[in-house]
């Protein structure tokens, strides 16, 4: 029993006392509580752990542009013009003109057909895991690590496209998602030598500015013809985020409901256990309590059921999150995030809010409680 | 107080601590009007002890009730200490008695969680001020000194009654009132609780009312009204 002086603070003594009276009672509208709390915060924690792990997939390249042929451009080529007006459109950002095409790349013991890409400025798209990318880039191949095992060479050695000699330079570091990231070869931009480019990629400073660049090129570049369009995972990312938003939008009116049941189970269990003492309540009245106070025993009674069940739920939603957040992204202390904490702030507040306006009714219905009654007893 | 006779209360206080004036209660019942109290004038002095005896339904709890402001009469005055305090509303009879009046119940109504010493803190809850102490003594001069953390359920009945009795003395009342007092007790248990009613009264210049069907209480009192049918006899 916690040792509180019943004069420091009556109405919580003997509300805490009143709980531990009927001890499983209490449990049970304890565990309404709490399930309602992991409803919200555990259920929060977990989208935003999701949502965090599809973002850092993106993460690399959301910044990205592709721009393509368009509709209207009839030999499917971004010529050297357009680049040019790529460029003025998009100033700030780097413009890297790509081409591809499928060859034939061979070592001494394998040989594949794969599609190839060539540019002069990969240093801007891809990063080396071993060696370093030429920037300009006039010679060499750089080779996803895939690629390399397959063809059974490594740093250093020289494979042969289209008969032409190249010396490995660099073995790329994978990269997740959309986009350029799914490259296995690359080469200097005279290795696929014809006119125009098949793509050109823009590299802007953020999500939110490679968005703003895939509207502008197309406007810029584009007079009467659909000559260019443009892709870019920040697009993607922005839809993800959004689809996520309203998950957990509908998830947490979820948990909310969970907890307005486990507040109707309180008002129920408070209703019974004031019937119950009734008689108790009304020798409180006789002796001098007033109507208030009893009031304030009682609603004192049904915000301790909301925090002591609101802190075993966030309690159990951290160890869920750090779960989680363990699993997810592999660090377990994310479940400390601001995000989250909003989330346990929010579970904890509601189960408290929802608890107390339970409380209210059957305080009210203890204050009317008659003293005379009792005397009769 | 002087005290000079301290037999005669009345010389030392210049009002009753409780007085009815022509008080009459009406319940009623379908279409019938029944007086449980009709005209009655009622007054206790400091340090007196009345008995109220009378059949069941003389009226003999109404009359414990408008005394004790938990009941309104239907007319006639109520005067507490000297306060008119018939229109009261519920807040003010509630505070005026916290401040002045004392109950006894005939089935000790103690708060089973709590420990006797919290019994008898229980009018003061909400009232600022350690009374702790003055709990602790009223205990042990009930001869209670090796109980004072005892639960109810841990206590005989004429212990528990002594709880009660204390509970009602915590908040220095003028006036305390006893609802069948004994009625739960046997008789030697009785008499011992009878006799510390009759030391308040005494010692502490208390008005004591008790309401009963035991013979033995009129034994201890100065004085015995009975009722029947709502009038006094």
């Amino acid at each position: 029993m916690i040792p509180i002086d019943p004069l420091d603070v009556p109405a919580l003594r003997m509300a805490w006392l009143n709980l531990w009276r009927n001890r499983l009672r209490t449990g049970l509208a304890t565990l309404g509580v709490v399930i309602g709390v992991v409803a919200i915060a555990a259920i929060g924690i977990t989208g935003t752990a999701i949502q965090t792990g599809a973002t850092q997939q993106l993460g690399d390249l959301s910044n990205t542009v592709t721009v393509f042929p368009g509709e209207d451009n009839a030999d499917g080529r971004i010529t050297e013009s357009t680049v040019n007006a790529i460029e003025r459109a998009a100033t700030g950002a780097t413009v890297v003109p790509q081409r591809s095409e499928a060859l034939t790349i061979s070592s001494r013991s394998e040989s594949r057909r794969v599609t190839v890409e060539a540019t002069a400025r990969p240093v801007a798209l891809y990063s080396a895991s071993e060696g370093t990318i030429p920037s300009p880039m006039r010679s060499g191949v750089l080779l996803s690590e895939q690629m390399a095992m397959e063809l059974g060479v490594s740093l250093g050695q020289t494979v042969s496209v289209d008969g032409r000699s190249y010396r490995v330079v660099a073995i790329l570091e994978p990269s997740g998602g959309f986009g350029p990231g799914g490259v296995s070869v690359v080469l200097p931009l005279d290795a696929i030598d014809r006119d125009g480019y098949d793509q050109v990629t823009v590299v802007a400073t953020d999500g939110e500015d490679a968005q703003r660049l895939a509207d502008v090129i197309p406007a810029e570049v584009n007079q009467r013809e659909e000559v260019v369009d443009t892709f870019t995972p920040a697009d993607i990312q922005q839809s993800i985020s959004g689809f996520f938003a309203t998950l957990n939008a509908a998830l947490l009116g979820v948990g909310s409901i969970s907890l307005v049941v486990a507040g109707v189970s309180i008002l129920n269990v408070m209703l019974m256990s004031v019937v119950e003492r009734r008689a108790e309540i009304g020798v409180f009245r006789a002796v001098g309590i007033r109507r208030r106070e009893v009031m304030r025993m009682i609603i004192a009674e049904a915000a301790l059921l909301g925090v002591v069940g609101g802190l075993i739920g966030v309690a159990l939603s951290i160890v869920i999150g750090y779960m989680v957040n363990a699993q997810l992204l592999g660090d377990p202390m994310l479940v400390f995030a601001t995000r989250n904490l909003q989330f346990l702030g929010l579970g904890f507040g509601f189960a408290v809010l929802a608890s107390t306006l339970s409380g209210i009714y059957p305080a009210w219905k203890a204050s009317t409680a008659n003293p005379v009654e009792v005397l009769r007893g | 107080m002087t005290g000079r006779d301290s037999v005669d209360p009345a010389a030392a206080h210049s009002h009753p601590v409780a007085q009815l004036d022509g008080v009459t209660k009406q319940y009623r019942s379908g279409d019938e009007v029944i007086d449980a109290l009709a005209t009655v004038d009622f007054a206790v002095e400091p340090g007196e002890m009345v008995a109220v005896i009378g059949p069941s339904g003389s009226g003999k709890s109404t009359l414990l009730n408008v005394l004790g402001l938990l009941d309104v009469p239907t007319s006639g005055t109520v005067r507490l200490d000297g306060d008119d305090v018939t229109d009261y509303d519920d807040e003010k009879r509630t505070m005026a008695r916290r401040r002045t009046i004392g109950f006894v119940f005939q089935s000790f109504h103690l708060v089973p969680m709590l420990t006797a010493t919290e019994n008898v803190l229980v009018p003061t809850m909400f009232v600022r001020g350690n009374q702790r102490d003055r709990a602790k003594d009223l205990l042990r001069r009930m001869g209670l000194g090796d109980r004072l953390e005892h639960r109810p359920n841990q206590l005989s009945g004429g212990q528990r009654q002594r709880v009660a009795i204390a509970r009602a003395l915590v908040n220095e009342p003028r006036l305390v009132l006893a609802d069948e007092p004994t009625g739960n007790l046997d008789q030697d248990t009785g008499r011992q609780i009878l006799e510390e009613f009759e030391r308040i009264s005494t010692e502490r210049e208390v008005g004591v009312v008790a309401v009963t069907h035991d013979d033995l209480v009129t034994e201890f009192t100065d004085r015995t009204v009975e009722l029947i049918d709502g009038v006094v006899q």
